[in-house]
């Protein structure tokens, strides 16, 4: 459904509700030069990154925090097939929020007086522009608002009609769902509307805004999903010391990507009494 | 005496600038140790943000990640990116956050994106995330780093996150929100900013180490003023509380010393 050289906001915070199913199956069919709008996601990054589907990243931020550091975007970025054009998590949120509200551009107070306003990857002098305020003559940094093609969004439950809920915290979700083109709900579990219906405050995104749909389990092994799953600290470290050198991240990619047909393959082998370990308990939430 | 490793005394000696009832950004990693040990002792109400849409929590044990489901619960809280960085940082709520950088200038700016030229970095590094906007509208930014002399900078390669820029009423000519850098804090040393040049200072230096051996280990010139206090060592009851909430050594290590 993605053609090639498509624009993505990409859902998910940190180790939050990371869209990584979709990341590898957008491998797995060789999509192309498409471009990423997020602020800050990590393995997700990283597989697009080093599998060569997306070239541009419009971001805040890569690295699996805690973990360590995206080698993947480091290396793609030294050999100048990745390009990064960069915002802060603010500057991003609200480029969502400006594409979701339709209207061209956001005010933000961040970003001035560093090379964040003063350096360009390709946007040029469309990545952002200081002004004095015309009503108080204070500066302010104004950041386009994106309507990507796709809006790609991992939640908890969703029903038939595309009610969407999300549990914990929504990151940059809200807006970015709602700034899309197209609407993609990632969702590891379909509910009766009348759960949905029980709870309606937890709904995040109404059905109105949603196009398609998607249920599967463990959307973002190895990283967490509240109140169904903690991340898999132990994939977690073995993919980021994979990712280290170029022949370790392509023998990862043949065998847990390439190597599988689809995100039920990957899940067999990855191992079910591994992933129902994960699961969450109550009353954490992972 | 407690005996204490590099990593423990970093996180003890950061946990002291948190004051009670204050709002804090912690993040992830050292700074969010040190946020967590001061809420443990001597700051209990301080109100720990995380920028992911966490607000007051109180974490059993060490989240990896702003977004970690270890945040959620006993947060009061649980909203998101508009909500932290938004409504609360930007509208002047933070009065402190808690920054690393891979390298610092004189005047406290902050470098965490490109090693080497912007037009053909040679390592990338995770970026802005949230920094830029805590350093730009926190009331005051607490900077946490290793002490490496290549990290202390007179000319970074890029400048992320903004310090008190070029010196003396650069900030408020951006018109940013925040009061930008307050202390430095390093392996070695505490460092602050002269209050008139807004240049970085030697502040304290840590037991073990001389005024030299800071000066040997910046590229950029320090003032030195006339006497320099050793910084407190931490306390066994810290060091304890610290390790409680990291059982598994993530931040800390694994061995104790």
């Amino acid at each position: 459904m993605v053609p090639d050289g498509a624009g993505l906001f990409w859902g998910g915070f940190g180790y939050q509700r990371a869209p990584i199913a979709f990341a590898q199956e957008l491998v797995r069919q060789k999509k192309r030069d498409l471009t990423i709008y997020t602020c800050g996601s990590e393995v997700d990054l990283e597989i697009m990154a080093g599998a060569g589907v997306a070239g541009r990243f419009e971001i805040a931020f890569v690295a699996i925090e805690a973990i360590g550091l995206a080698y993947n975007m480091r290396r793609r970025v030294a050999e100048g097939k990745v390009e990064i054009e960069d915002y802060s998590n603010l500057a991003m949120a609200m480029r969502f929020l400006g594409g979701a509200l339709n209207v061209p551009f956001m005010p933000i107070r961040s970003l001035m007086g560093t090379d964040m306003a003063n350096k360009s990857r390709y946007r040029g002098d469309k990545k952002l522009r200081v002004i004095d305020c015309p009503f108080t003559g204070q500066r302010v940094c104004l950041v386009p608002s994106v309507q990507p093609d796709f809006s790609i969004v991992h939640v908890q439950r969703v029903d038939q009609t595309g009610n969407a809920q999300i549990d914990g915290i929504v990151g940059e979700d809200i807006e970015g769902s709602r700034c899309g083109k197209k609407l993609i709900v990632l969702a590891e579990e379909l509910v009766d509307e009348a759960e949905i219906r029980s709870r309606p405050d937890q709904t995040r995104i109404p059905a109105m805004y949603v196009d398609h749909v998607v249920v599967l389990p463990f959307i973002a092994h190895p990283m967490q999903c509240h109140n169904y799953y903690d991340y898999d600290l132990e994939f977690l470290q073995f993919f980021h010391k994979m990712t280290r050198k170029e022949e370790t991240w392509q023998e990862y990619l043949d065998e847990y990507i390439f190597g599988v047909d689809d995100h039920w393959s990957y899940l067999d082998k990855v191992g079910w009494e591994r992933l129902n370990q994960l699961r969450a308990k109550r009353p954490w939430g992972y | 005496m407690s005996r204490y490793t590099r990593i423990e005394f970093l996180a003890a000696c950061a946990s002291r600038h948190v004051r009670d009832g204050e709002n804090v950004f912690g993040g992830t990693g050292l700074p969010l140790l040190a946020a967590l040990l001061a809420k443990n002792t001597h700051a209990p109400n301080a109100n720990l943000i995380s920028e992911a849409g966490f607000i007051d929590a109180m974490p059993r044990e060490v989240p990896l990640s702003v977004a970690d489901s270890r945040y959620y619960y006993g947060c009061s809280a649980s909203i998101g990116l508009i909500e932290t960085l938004g409504f609360i940082l930007q509208a002047g709520r933070i009065d402190v956050g808690f920054l690393g950088a891979a390298q610092i200038d004189e005047y406290g700016n902050l470098n965490t994106t490109y090693i080497g030229p912007y037009e053909a970095p040679k390592i990338r590094l995770p970026g802005s995330g949230g920094g830029n906007d805590i350093a730009s509208s926190a009331k005051r930014l607490i900077i946490m780093m290793t002490h490496d002399k290549r990290k202390f900078v007179k000319q970074l390669d890029h400048m992320t996150s903004p310090g008190h820029l070029e010196g003396p009423g650069s900030r408020e000519r951006w018109s940013l929100v925040g009061g930008g850098p307050e202390v430095v804090i390093t392996d070695m040393c505490q460092m602050d900013f002269d209050p008139v040049t807004r240049k970085i200072r030697l502040m304290s230096v840590h037991p073990g180490y001389t005024v030299d051996d800071v000066l040997d280990n910046v590229m950029f010139d320090l003032i030195v003023p006339d006497s320099v206090p050793t910084t407190e060592e931490p306390t066994q009851e810290q060091i304890e509380i610290m390790h409680r909430l990291d059982p598994h050594g993530v931040y800390l290590g694994k061995a104790r010393d």
